[in-house]
């Protein structure tokens, strides 16, 4: 017990002498790389306290030294010689050789670059070249966050709020009440488009808005017996999927929506007073116990058209008997 | 007693200075791993009430799994660990358990070498009206329809679609440049959506004498809600080898999506008589044997379809600053579901099912270049071929009349070229030329086609674009683009009236007959997909950061679209504006604000053949305000703000074409077509407390005040009425109120 005593009155002696040269220790200490491979070039001036903490990529994938493909703080900023050891005379510290955010950011194409270096073998950047959000010079760190183990853009739930900086249109349309669950959370723009680039129009994830659709609603894509043209051709003729005031996110409330191509069903034009309501209109009552159910309110009332061509996605209905299903689609 | 004390130096006080030796290091990997390790372990459980009953919140919880309780009983769980001696993470993290939104996602593997991931999420959406009815066996492909006595003495039915997805996949790496990777998706899908049909008789399209006049010579007819019943799975496959060299990158890939429903038909029967179009019942007579057949036939549901796609994606380096990339893919897509599972009378003799058939092409080549600093270049094509191989057959046989199915298939080539040069003063600009045609090839002379005037084999887009960025200082940056773009086509065909014979081109030098006049009539109508289109766009944003706190975007965007065609009627043109402004502004190290407001508008104007014009117009403002602070070490608070109010009009005219009876009903002072509104005001209110170092509170107060008050279900009142009185109906003016508490502990 006596010896155990010794060894820490020696030890706190120790301490004491050493407290001193705390200062010193840490200075030293803070050569050692911290968190990625080769870092302490960086972090022996660069920490937590930063404007733009640092640490915090060891808790990313960038931070998993173990893979040898990750990265030390240069891979991405470059050498940055200049900045790291200030020349004599200069006033200033020159910037990093690749910065990637505040007033003296690097270009885009430079900042990509370096991202690009890794990323470019992902296959979903394969068609980032030439992209629209390449050629207008998006980068990456636009809407990602490198130094922080919560990047908003790849959470579902924060995702559309990275989009909607610059797809304001699109941000006065998904809370309206006919809406994909994207306020929600339950969906993220990123399960329709492909930001670093895709074959398919509007950065779409497949090839087509289409096949994009029908990942979730393959039930639309057919072929049918009774085929209805420009649903095949693309949804997006008459549906707006990023929200509507008309139900089913349709972009206009049928039959306004049919009328752009069709002009069918005679003199009847619209009456909202409610189909089964006895008509108060004295003139010539367009409405009657015997009147033809190709009225004014069973084109503009309810489902409007399709009450009675109940699925315009098309039929599979093969019945050649009448009444056949081509035109009633059903 | 010896005591440590009669030595001078306590223990603790040795500990305290052995602690004191050993701090600085201790404390320093401590803080680092503290900040730099990703290895984390919580559980969040608590509840959460919600105000009302469903019919009061539908809006607010047609998905986030609020509908149906009062009460709820929240789960989340997160396990994150990282071995960094293998790079190994292990994922498991849960979201939303106590509710019918659940998730559950995982990941398991040494980064760099090989993963597998895996997600199960549901997800309900119920329709936010609730429909009172008569209908038996929602859900199912047998529905019983009887009239009720009256209008909303009916069964509430609860509509809605239900989804369970499991994912699972995988990757691995063979050595530093190859890799495989395999996902396999399957998700159910359950439950109903509105649906229905209705029929007059006489009708051309049914036979005489099932579907006859009434003996005074005038008609009837019956409209029914008849819900559609969801029972399907989707499986998706998809499975990717990626190559990856120094320059060149190429990926060979498998992709399968298959669709199978639980029902291939839904059929109806009805009890008794239904309503004529005054809702009092058919008398003199009743409902007639021939429409009730008619309305009891059986309708299809979507049947089974599978597609297969095989892909080759590349890209290629030529240097650093000039770059290539390309995909090619086949997809066999087919539907060959059974006629007979479906009970429908008579299809085409000897043909048991469609044999649909849809094989396509594609090709994509993309390249871009910066040969030298100042000035970028890039082109890009992609040629899609749809080719449609189902077989043709007679599947309208109208007394001596016969039809047959048609075929949709379309080459579509798109290309894009452009050109950026850097000038000097920090502009930037940009112009490019644009391409688009669509090829639908020959229209099979056998189909008929309904409700259009004319087709068009090809349409041509051909258009270009400027861009320009001037960073004007320091602090402000000014962008701008414009898109021209006009559509033509080839020379318009007439459907052949009477039995099909096709189309023939409606031009000058065309023939015409008796029944075939090559001209178009004034109200002759044509898909907009296939008229002339003009179109312009502006997109103007500017972004301004007076100070390191404060940034202000100013956005605006004006496009408009003018349609023509050889006619007086269809869609004239869109058009949309959108102006708008977002602030952020940092009040201090540790709070945050930030507001937008965005003003649109949306026109939609479209003639009818019987006289009516629609001139329809969509404004919007919305605007929203959030804040997020830390009060301490201890308290984090934050709120948000949404305020929406989008207003639908439905102008409406008439023009020289309208009927008389139209033109009279027009002067009457009846309702037209009133606006359609709708306004939310959503506030959320939240702020959590650290009760302990390892444990969080969260409170979450969320109100929400909704309005819809439109036209479609019902005017003034007046609801619309199925004839078996059948109603829709939703609560104009929503308001509920959502708390919720949340106890998180983090595991040392």
């Amino acid at each position: 017990m006596k010896s155990i005593r010794r060894i820490l009155r020696i030890l706190a002696a120790a301490g004491f002498v050493l407290l001193g040269c705390a200062g010193q220790v840490s200075a030293e200490e803070a050569h050692k790389d911290l968190v990625l491979r080769g870092d302490a070039k960086c972090t022996r001036c660069h920490d937590e306290g930063d404007d733009y903490p640092v640490l915090a990529i060891g808790k990313t994938r960038h931070g998993t030294v173990a893979d040898g493909r990750t990265p030390s703080c240069t891979s991405c900023h470059g050498e940055s010689e200049s900045h790291v050891s200030k020349p004599e005379g200069v006033t200033e510290r020159p910037r990093p050789d690749v910065l990637f955010r505040g007033k003296n950011r690097s270009t885009a194409a430079a900042q990509n670059g370096q991202c690009l270096a890794c990323h470019q073998a992902d296959a979903k950047r394969t068609h980032w070249e030439a992209s629209i959000h390449q050629a207008r010079d998006v980068a990456c760190t636009n809407c990602h966050q490198v130094h922080t183990a919560h990047d908003a853009v790849r959470d579902r739930s924060t995702q559309p709020d990275v989009c909607f900086a610059c797809h304001k249109e699109q941000r006065t349309q998904v809370n309206k009440p006919s809406h994909h669950p994207i306020p929600e959370g339950k969906m993220a723009c990123s399960d329709c488009h492909n930001p670093h680039g895709s074959t398919g129009p509007k950065l779409m994830k497949r090839d087509s808005v289409n096949d994009t659709c029908y990942t979730c609603h393959m039930e639309k894509r057919g072929p049918y017996v009774h085929t209805h043209e420009p649903v095949s051709e693309d949804c997006g003729n008459c549906h707006n999927p990023h929200g509507t005031t008309a139900e089913n996110m349709l972009k206009a409330r049928p039959p306004f929506l049919c009328h752009q191509c069709h002009t069918p069903h005679g003199a009847q034009v619209a009456q909202v007073v409610g189909q089964g309501q006895a008509q108060p209109f004295a003139g010539s009552p367009l409405l009657s116990g015997t009147t033809s159910g190709k009225s004014g309110i069973n084109y503009f009332m309810a489902r409007g058209c399709t009450n009675c061509h109940t699925e315009v996605h098309g039929t599979n209905n093969p019945s050649t008997t009448n009444p056949t299903p081509q035109f009633n689609f059903r | 007693m010896t005591s440590s004390r009669q030595h001078g130096w306590s223990s603790t006080f040795c500990a305290g200075a052995l602690l004191a030796f050993l701090a600085p290091a201790w404390a320093e990997d401590d803080a680092v791993a503290r900040l730099a390790k990703p290895d984390t372990a919580s559980v969040s459980a608590g509840g959460a009430g919600i105000s009302g009953d469903p019919k009061d919140r539908s809006l607010f919880t047609q998905y986030n799994g609020l509908h149906k309780d009062d009460a709820y009983f929240l789960l989340d769980f997160d396990y994150i660990v990282r071995d960094d001696a293998t790079g190994t993470w292990t994922i498991v993290q849960g979201r939303d358990l106590g509710l019918d939104t659940r998730e559950v996602r995982f990941l398991y593997g040494p980064q760099g070498k090989w993963q597998v991931h895996g997600e199960y999420w549901e997800l309900t959406r119920y329709y936010p009206r609730t429909v009172d009815t008569s209908v038996q066996g929602i859900g199912t492909t047998n529905l019983a329809v009887s009239l009720l006595p009256a209008p909303g003495t009916g069964q509430d039915a609860d509509l809605k679609t239900n989804r369970k997805r499991l994912n699972v996949g995988g990757e691995t790496w063979f050595g530093k440049n190859l890799m495989l990777a395999a996902t396999f998706t399957t998700e159910d899908k359950d439950g109903a959506r509105l649906w229905g049909r209705g029929f007059t008789c006489p009708s051309g399209a049914a036979p005489t004498p099932v579907c006859t006049a009434l003996a005074t010579g005038a008609n009837q007819w019956a409209l029914l809600m008849l819900p559609e019943p969801i029972g399907s799975n989707t499986k998706q496959v998809e499975v990717k080898l990626n190559w990856s060299g120094e320059r060149f990158n190429l990926v060979g890939g498998y992709y399968g999506s298959f669709y199978n429903n639980d029902y291939a038909s839904l059929t109806d029967t009805i009890t008794g008589n239904l309503n004529n179009g005054l809702g009092v019942p058919m008398s003199s007579p009743a409902l007639t044997p021939g429409l009730r057949g008619i309305l009891q036939l059986p309708m299809a549901l979507p049947p089974d379809n599978q597609a297969h796609q095989f892909n080759l994606d590349g890209s290629y380096a030529f240097t650093t600053t000039t770059h290539a990339n390309f995909k090619y893919a086949y997809t066999h897509a087919t539907q060959t579901q059974s006629f007979s599972q479906g009970g429908f009378d008579s299809p085409p003799p000897g043909r048991g099912d469609l044999g649909g058939r849809v094989d396509t092409n594609l090709v994509q080549a993309a390249i871009n270049s910066r040969p030298w600093s100042r000035l970028a270049l890039l082109a890009n094509v992609r040629w899609e071929d749809r080719k449609d191989k189902t077989p043709i057959d007679l599947y309208n046989i109208e007394g001596t009349t016969t039809w047959t199915n048609g075929h949709y298939s379309n080459e579509k080539l798109t290309g894009k070229a452009e050109a950026t040069y850097s000038f000097p003063y920090g502009i930037r600009g940009s112009a490019g030329l644009d391409y688009e045609s669509v090829d639908r090839g020959q229209f099979v002379p056998t189909d008929q086609v309904a409700g259009l005037s004319g087709l068009r084999q090809k349409t041509y887009d051909r258009g270009w674009h400027l861009a320009a960025t001037k960073t004007m200082a320091d602090d402000v940056t000014g962008m701008i683009t414009y898109v021209h773009a006009d559509r033509k086509g080839s020379s318009w065909l007439k459907p052949a009236s009477g039995t099909a014979t096709g189309v023939f081109p409606a031009d000058p030098d065309c023939t015409s007959n008796a029944t075939n006049p090559c001209i178009f009539s004034r109200t002759a109508i044509f898909p907009y997909v296939m008229e002339d289109r003009r179109r312009d766009k502006v997109r103007a944003l500017v972004d301004w950061s007076p100070i390191e706190k404060l940034s202000v975007q100013l956005s605006g965007d004006y496009g408009k679209d003018n349609y023509s065609g050889p006619t007086e009627k269809g869609l004239d043109h869109t058009r949309l504006e959108l102006y708008g402004i977002d602030v952020s502004y940092r009040v201090n190290d540790t709070t945050r604000l930030s507001a937008y407001y965005t003003y649109s508008e949306q026109t939609l104007k479209v003639a009818h053949s019987t006289g009516y014009i629609a001139d329809l117009k969509d404004r919007n403002d919305t605007a929203g305000l959030g804040i997020a602070g830390v009060l301490n070490p201890r308290i984090r608070w934050g709120g948000d703000l949404l305020w929406i109010k989008d207003n639908n009009q439905y102008n409406t005219s008439l023009d020289s074409g309208a009927s008389a009876q139209n033109l009279a009903y027009f002067n009457s002072g009846l309702p037209f077509i009133p606006d359609a509104t709708f306004r939310d005001f959503r506030i959320k209110l939240y702020g959590s407390y650290a009760v302990q170092r390892n444990g969080d509170i969260k409170l979450e107060v969320v109100h929400d005040r909704t309005k819809l008050d439109e036209w479609q279900w019902g005017y003034n009142g007046v609801p619309f009425l199925y004839s078996d009185n059948t109603t829709v109906n939703l609560k104009p003016d929503q308001s509920v109120t959502f708390v919720s508490v949340l106890y998180t502990y983090r595991f040392k």
